[in-house]
């Protein structure tokens, strides 16, 4: 592509900027030391990067506590023969035979008799 | 545009903390970053003050720079950058139609009203462009960069750049030559 100086000249006078070049330096030069402390101090990005594995690791305690403490308080299963022992005898067969439901006072006495 | 070299002899004093150096590349860089952010930008303070926030954004960062590589399209990057930036936080710009007193022409009583009322027009024009290609074309026709250059600054591949420019140019030189006709 070749150059167009043409353009290049009504685009750069178009462009220019309209204000003194020696003034615009000394605006930038003047937040030079601002600048390179902006730069030293940590910035609200570099707490926020900070703070955020703290909630990451404070949530993945709470997860483990939780998982934790569930495992300890719940029961170990029964199997169903261990279920099923109490009921063993009259009880069990009345309750398997019977053609209405049991009565409670049978499921309990046979209970009592497994004791 | 300042030779490497010296570009580069001046980023390692800056580093080391001298303030003067950081000052000869201000001096050395502030009309091509305030003409590229004003590219971006279309208003001059707007423009002014990205670019001095690129200057500055690029103070800081001057030990990242690799001093193997040019130092204009490394710094126009940042330039470019702030001035996007500017532009999306406030939002502001919105691309207005080209203004039917420009588009008519009309008396023109000399020659400085003639280049005054050309600029306008260049302007409402860029304006009409999309912000990546009159952002290339400027950084192309204007600051000189290649297109490889300018695909690092605006971090796209050489061949967008080459299609952005093209469409850029063409649009303007039709401009241009129907003002050159204008004005016969």
């Amino acid at each position: 592509m070749k150059e167009d100086l043409e353009l290049r000249a009504a685009l750069k006078a178009a462009l220019e900027p309209p204000g003194d070049q020696a003034a615009f330096v000394a605006r930038v030069m003047a937040q030079y030391d601002q600048a390179l402390e902006r730069a030293t101090i940590p910035t609200l990005d570099v707490l926020a990067s900070w703070f955020r594995p703290g909630i990451a690791a404070a949530a993945a305690a709470l997860i483990a506590g939780f998982l934790l403490g569930r495992t300890v308080l719940t029961p170990a299963p029964a199997s169903i023969d261990a279920a099923m022992a109490p009921l063993e005898g009259p009880g069990l067969a009345a309750l398997v035979t019977a053609p209405d439901p049991p009565d409670a006072s049978v499921v309990f006495s046979s209970l009592v008799e497994q004791r | 545009m300042g030779s490497s070299e010296d570009d580069a002899a001046l980023v390692a004093r800056t580093v080391a903390g001298d303030r003067a150096a950081f000052g000869v590349l201000v001096e050395r860089y502030a009309g091509q970053a305030r003409r590229v952010a004003r590219a971006v930008l279309g208003d001059p303070d707007d423009a002014d003050d990205a670019a001095q926030d690129g200057f500055l954004s690029a103070l800081v960062k001057l030990s990242q720079y690799d001093s193997r590589r040019p130092f204009g399209p490394w710094l126009m990057r940042i330039v470019a950058n702030a001035a996007t930036d500017r532009r999306r936080r406030r939002n502001v710009r919105r691309v207005e139609p080209l203004d039917a007193s420009l588009v008519g022409g009309g008396p023109r009583p000399d020659a400085a009203a003639v280049r005054s009322e050309l600029g306008d027009r260049l302007r409402a024009a860029l304006k009409e462009l999309p912000e990546r290609r009159r952002t290339a074309v400027v950084l192309f026709d204007v600051e000189g960069y290649s297109h490889a250059e300018i695909a690092r600054i605006l971090g796209i591949p050489e061949g967008t750049v080459r299609s952005e420019v093209f469409h850029g140019r063409r649009r303007l030189r039709t401009l241009l030559a129907d003002w050159k006709e204008q004005t016969r």
